[in-house]
């Protein structure tokens, strides 16, 4: 387990946004390859190297592909999820902006599987750079013939973190306020334009033409057994060397944290890490052994994620990190689902109070309950996302919500590292509410 | 068609079958089980799933609620509500404090009291008190979006179903959800009304006090009014509505859904337009012409007076009805008329084509055509507003949406058309499977049973010695004034002297459809009953007509329930008054005549620049004139284009616009209308005049 | 007629699907050409793609990068979100406010400048990231905030 470049391979040694640089280390191979296979036998490939989605719920693209309804009358679509928007994930960018031509390939051969004539890959609107470079790789390839009878669309999204739900990024692209869907119909059925439609993350496509480089077999070998291949970790926050990482699953996450990344910055101490991204529970300094990889994150109470780890250290007030946290989800819940939108605001009233020291006993075990009733009550999980991290931190830190109760005030003095940022402003988007 | 298969469920331990697709509320219903909704409307299309009022336990499945509405019932299934299940109760209690968080307690000051569905599941299923102690969010309220609906946004709950009215019922695109997450309100754009024909359903749609009507507003608590069922009497769809009465007068009008007419909608017209019952000018007394203009008579000198005038003219008498009496008003009027003065010239509100019996299908049969022709000189929703809405649903369920007659017949195919002289040949030549022709009045068919099964005399060409005008909109009639004005007297019936000024020598008030006994005959061809919402404020049409009769030798009842089974045993299958029920059944189709000819081609309009459609607006006519609240919707000064020909001519919506034809130039706001065809402009009939059918417009 | 109109029935062109895909590129190209998106911008959306002015309202408000209040030529934004927080975003908003001087959320007043803080931008492990028109700036700290400002419009 360690470093390994997978998805990455080449970047380091050659500008691969050129379609020629891509070619000469053998892209688009995988492109006639898979071609001539049928596809079901394509299926039968992507199932046996057990990929998993990267987007955050691990489901296998395999099984994803299998469900597409391939025998409707309706077209069939393909789409990427570029809209990266979680709090701590910057891998889609780099893939995007470092190895496009590796995204393209994987749109290609994924459509080829579900018998799909247009891919689109939604991007979220803030890549404006990266959206350059994808368009311009995209119209090299489309120009050297390499598409075939495939038509590709990059959509650019226009803000909105609601956006890579997958669901609600159907809607969007359809020309919407992007508002989850309820499911069922699930998308392999009836997805984009009502059409049976895949949906998967730029870095699970990105990883399908080195399955078909490598053989399932192979690729399978790569990684947790139960978690197959590499994935590129974003990691940020109190540590000397934040950026991407690109991993064998499994590796564990110490490594990464004081290996790759340098440890703790300015020789703080670990408090916290929130390994997907903000969405999850954090994790105490006694628990960052854990191999990254799906299953063992999700048996010490958290997710994989986005595969983005967040490190926090001890110059942090909690109460501070939860308000900021929650204000986020609260400023991107769509609006549609009573208990998101209305929760997500209560919360950061509830923890507004807290952390300006006049809060009590009872707001603390009243935010326990906000937060629980919320869960999964949604059509998405946009709520329960807002709810994990802080359920978190009130179960391993509380006793520093109950300080801010006892003192008054935060007991950080206006020395948290969050200082300031939570104060209220009306400097967001338009849609800004103050709680 | 195969009866769907069944599956069978069990709703709290009940079992219960129902058929393959049923939706879990409907199918917990049928176990006599109610799982509460706020967003859950299926009139307004697929479930959204957004208020999460209706979290269910159900298995198999996640180990979390559902949200029943979005669910289809499965083969063993096991729904359990918050009465057998403590997570679904939890749910709904929780759904409802997160829904409550922000909704303000104004509940005593609310027009929405005491009918309230938030107030009642709040009740039944939600917490004892708020543990809410932050200020709730605030709105500037409440705000009209138009002079018939009030916004109140700190009530909304944001259940989307007066959006997703107006996106998916109407296709207005006018009532929108703004902003994102605990941000978001409903609103229209900028400072515009939500003028749209449909606009009020939104106010019977939202489940809380957030959208009221503005004639409503503190008039009236749930406790204190009554609700009278009865039948619209200003189209020829005949919606069934609720009059909503207090003190005598009527507050309001509700949809009482018949699936078959109007699926529970009204246009606007129909919900408001009841205040000219109230109207300043409104007649309670006859009136006489005198040099001074008209002067209050007593009854019996005005009933003197008639039966004079009556008597001098003898059978050169004619009749102009307006089409907007019942059924007993006409027959009546002709018993009077054709058997006492043996006067047979009527001026009959209608041509009803022959043959159409043989196409009798519901309205909502509209909405299961594989394709719908709709052949109308004038946009079908002036006309017969619903009949848009059943046109718009089935664009939606797929059908194809034709305006010229195809040239070989289409399976499936339903005809709507206004051309009452070829609508039976062009129905056989369309092979369809359903037709329906779009009157002009609202009873017009009825009216014309009436009439022609009063009597069998002929009438004779006289010139008229006295008109009879029955009915404001027919003494408005540039037709029927143009006969008065030839003959010696006129004797009005009506609601408004305005209408009668200078035209009638005697002038008889009238009632309104609100404020009578009988029935209807809509477009469909089927019979309706109107009930007495509320009292006149003069006698009934039928008391004076029947004693009128007596003097010339005619016996007519008084009562409506009586002259409708006398009507009833020539015309209408001898049914009793008392069977034309709530929601009235549609007569079975006659059987077709024999094959018609084809239909007459009509010669093909030529001209230079747009043609000019002229229609009689939804929106117009006396008791429109007397709703204050409407008159935004009135189209004056207004040419409405294509979006492509006003962008040829560089118009924007709301631009000045000079419209010329035949020497004649107007100066007109331009309306931008997405239904327009290109080529086309479109302009209320009465604002036309001197223009010809071709007309150039430009900036 | 306006230019905005064909170019925006060129993106239609690319939606055979539902022109209402094109909702999201075409308020984008009358952002481009108008700053903002001012009612008429929107009417002139709804237009071109036959939806309703309200429809492109409830769109356009939904997302963060749609202006429907003027803002400055230029639109600076700092990322306050968790990774860029926890390093400091604090001290360089506070930087912009000196150099711009203004708050958060306003305008400069010679209109130059809409100076604004934003949710994540995908830039966690380079913070403090500053997007300038759209264009990133990485690692930014506080005594590199008076050179972006200086450069603010300098290039394209
Ligand atoms: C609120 C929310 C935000 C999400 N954001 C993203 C995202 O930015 N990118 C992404 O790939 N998946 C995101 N997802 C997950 C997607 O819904 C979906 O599961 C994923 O794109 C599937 O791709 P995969 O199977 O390749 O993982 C999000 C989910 C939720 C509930
Ligand atoms: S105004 Fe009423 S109908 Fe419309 S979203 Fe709000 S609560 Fe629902
Ligand atoms: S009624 Fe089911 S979510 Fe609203």
């Amino acid at each position: 387990m360690g470093a390994r470049n997978v998805l990455l391979a080449g970047a380091g040694e050659r500008d691969l946004t050129k379609l020629a640089e891509y070619r000469a280390i053998g892209g688009y191979d995988g492109v006639p390859k898979a071609l001539r296979l049928k596809p079901e036998q394509l299926i039968e490939i992507l199932l046996a190297s057990n990929l998993r989605g990267r987007g955050g719920a691990g489901f296998p693209i395999g099984r994803k592909a299998s469900l597409i309804d391939r025998s409707s009358s309706k077209p069939k679509y393909l789409v990427v999820n570029a809209d990266e928007s979680e709090p701590g994930a910057f891998k889609d960018r780099e893939v995007i902006a470092r190895v496009p031509h590796r995204l393209i390939e994987g749109c290609l051969i994924a459509a080829h599987a579900i018998e799909c004539k247009h891919v689109f890959i939604y991007i979220r609107g803030e890549y404006l750079a990266e959206f350059e470079i994808l368009e311009r790789a995209v119209d090299e390839a489309r120009e050297a013939g390499l598409f075939g009878e495939v038509e590709l669309t990059v959509y650019r999204g226009a803000g909105a973190y609601i956006c890579g739900e997958e669901t609600a990024l159907l809607d969007s692209l359809e020309g919407r306020r992007g508002q989850p869907r309820p499911r069922p119909p699930f998308p392999p059925v009836q997805g984009l334009f009502n059409a049976p439609t895949q949906i998967n993350n730029v870095c699970t496509i990105a990883t399908v033409p080195s399955i078909i480089e490598l053989g399932a077999e192979k690729f399978a070998q790569i990684g947790a057994a139960s978690s197959p291949g590499t994935a590129i970790f974003s990691i940020s926050g109190n540590v000397v060397r934040p950026g991407n990482y690109e991993l064998e699953l499994g590796t564990p996450m110490r490594e990464l944290i004081y290996d790759f990344a340098g440890g703790i910055a300015e020789g703080r101490e670990l408090k916290a890490v929130i390994p997907g991204g903000s969405s999850v529970p954090a994790l105490s300094p006694d628990q960052i052994d854990v191999p990254l990889d799906y299953d063992s994150l999700g048996a010490i109470g958290t997710f994989f994620g986005a595969a983005s780890l967040i490190v926090v250290d001890d110059r942090c007030c909690m109460v501070q990190l939860a308000l900021r946290s929650t204000k986020f989800y609260m400023h991107e819940s769509c609006g549609k689902c009573t208990p998101c939108r209305e929760g997500t605001r209560w919360m950061v009233q509830l923890l507004e109070r807290l952390e300006a020291g006049r809060g009590s006993y009872d707001d603390i075990a009243l935010l326990r309950s906000v937060g629980s009733r919320m869960l999964g009550k949604s059509l998405c999980a946009l709520g329960d996302f807002a709810v994990y991290p802080v359920a978190s931190y009130l179960e391993k830190w509380g006793a520093e919500f109950e300080a801010h109760v006892e003192l008054g005030r935060c007991p950080y003095d206006g020395e948290s590292t969050l200082e300031g940022i939570v104060a209220p402003s009306d400097a967001h988007a338009h849609h800004e509410v103050h709680a | 068609m195969a009866e769907p298969a069944l599956v069978t469920l069990t709703v709290d331990g009940r079992e219960v079958s129902v058929p393959k697709g049923t939706g879990l509320v409907e199918a917990a219903l049928a176990a006599g089980i109610e799982i509460p909704v706020f967003c859950y409307e299926p009139r307004l299309g697929p479930p959204v799933g957004a208020c999460r009022m209706c979290l269910c336990e159900v298995a198999p499945g996640p180990l979390k609620p559902q949200a029943a509405c979005t669910l289809t019932v499965a083969e063993g299934m096991a729904v359990k509500t918050a009465l057998t299940s403590e997570m679904a109760a939890d749910a709904q209690n929780a759904t409802l404090e997160f829904i409550l968080v922000n909704h303000p307690l104004d509940c005593p000051v609310c027009d929405k009291g005491g009918e309230c569905p938030l107030q009642d599941l709040t009740f039944r299923y939600g917490p004892g008190s708020t543990r809410m102690t932050f200020p709730k969010r605030t709105f500037e309220k409440p705000i009209p979006i138009s002079p018939t609906i009030a916004l109140d946004r700190e009530r909304c709950i944001l259940c989307y179903r007066c959006t997703r009215f107006s996106e998916s019922v109407a296709e207005d695109g006018q009532l929108v959800a703004v902003e994102r997450g605990a941000a978001s309100m409903i609103a229209t754009f900028g400072d515009e009304p939500y003028r749209a024909p449909f606009s009020g359903n939104v106010i019977e749609l939202c489940p809380v006090g957030a959208l009221t009507s503005t004639q409503y507003r503190f008039e009236g608590r749930p406790w204190e009014i009554q609700n009278v069922p009865t039948v619209c009497g200003l189209c020829p769809v005949g919606c069934n509505i609720s009059a909503t009465t207090r003190e005598g007068n009527v507050k309001r009008i509700l949809s009482r859904n018949h699936p078959e007419i109007d699926e529970g909608w009204l246009c606007d017209k129909g919900r408001f337009a009841f205040q000219h019952l109230q109207a300043l000018d409104r007649i309670d007394d006859p009136l006489r012409k005198t040099d001074a203009g008209f002067e209050p008579v007593a009854w019996n000198d005005a009933l003197d007076q008639a039966e004079l005038m009556l008597r001098a003219a003898g059978s050169a008498t004619v009749t102009a009805l307006s089409g907007g009496e019942t059924v007993e008003q006409a027959y009546g009027l002709a018993r009077l008329l054709r058997v006492g003065l043996d006067s047979h010239g009527a001026v009959l509100p209608e041509e009803i084509p022959d043959g159409l019996s043989a196409f009798r299908a519901p309205l909502s049969s509209i909405r299961e055509a594989a394709s719908v022709v709709v052949l109308c000189d004038e946009p079908v929703v002036e006309r017969a507003p619903i009949v848009d809405l059943w046109i718009k649903a089935a664009r939606r369920a797929g059908a194809e949406i034709l305006h010229e007659l195809p040239e070989q017949p289409v399976e499936g195919a339903v005809l709507i058309t206004d051309d009452a002289e070829r609508a039976a040949s062009l129905a056989t030549a369309l092979g369809a499977s359903a037709a329906f022709y779009l009157p002009r009045t609202p009873n017009g068919r009825g009216v014309t049973d009436a009439w022609s099964c009063a009597s069998d005399g002929e009438p004779t060409e006289v010139e008229p010695a006295l008109v009879v005008i029955s009915g404001d909109e027919a003494a408005l009639d540039p037709g029927v004034r143009a006969l008065a004005a030839r003959a010696k007297a006129v004797i009005g019936i009506g609601m408004f002297a305005e209408s009668f000024a200078g035209v009638a020598n005697l002038v008889l008030p009238g009632t309104s459809y609100l404020e009578r006994d009988g029935t209807t005959v809509n477009l469909e061809g089927r019979l309706q009953r109107q009930r007495r919402s509320v009292i006149a404020p003069c006698p009934d049409e039928l008391a004076w007509v029947a004693k009128l009769a007596e003097r010339f030798g005619v016996e007519l009842s008084p009562h409506a329930s009586t002259v409708f089974e006398e009507v009833s045993a020539i015309c209408y299958g001898g049914i009793s008054f008392g069977h034309v029920g709530e929601h009235a059944p549609l007569p079975p189709r006659a059987i077709a005549a024999g094959p018609l000819p084809a239909p007459t081609p009509r010669p093909p309009l030529a001209g230079k620049g747009l043609r000019l459609l002229t229609y009689k607006p939804l929106f117009s006519g006396p008791a429109v004139e007397r709703t204050p609240e409407l008159e935004f919707q009135i189209p004056s000064g207004e040419i409405e284009l294509a979006p492509v020909d006003a962008r040829e001519r560089k118009i924007a919506a709301g631009d000045q616009v000079t419209v010329r034809s035949n020497g004649t130039s107007r100066r007109l706001r331009a309306r931008l209308a997405r239904d327009l065809a290109p080529g086309t402009a479109r302009m209320p009939r009465s604002e036309a005049a001197g223009l010809h059918d071709h007309v150039e417009v430009s900036k | 007629m306006s230019l905005l109109f064909d170019r925006i029935q060129a993106v239609r062109e690319r939606f055979p699907e539902g022109a209402r895909s094109a909702a999201i590129p075409a308020l984008r190209l009358a952002q481009e050409e108008y700053g903002w998106l001012p009612p008429e911008a929107l009417r002139e959306v709804a237009d071109a793609l036959d939806l309703t002015p309200a429809y492109c309202h409830a769109v356009a408000s939904f997302y963060d990068m749609f202006h429907l209040e003027p803002v400055g030529k230029h639109v600076v934004e700092v990322c306050t979100n968790l990774s860029c927080a926890l390093v400091g975003a604090q001290r360089v908003v506070e930087a912009f406010e000196e150099e711009l001087g203004v708050r958060a959320g306003e305008t400069t007043a010679d209109g130059k400048v809409t100076f604004r803080t934003v949710e994540c931008l995908g830039g966690c492990g380079y913070a403090t990231v500053v997007a300038v028109d759209s264009r990133y700036h990485q690692h930014v700290r506080p005594d590199g905030v008076p050179a972006i400002v200086k450069g603010i419009g300098g290039r394209a």
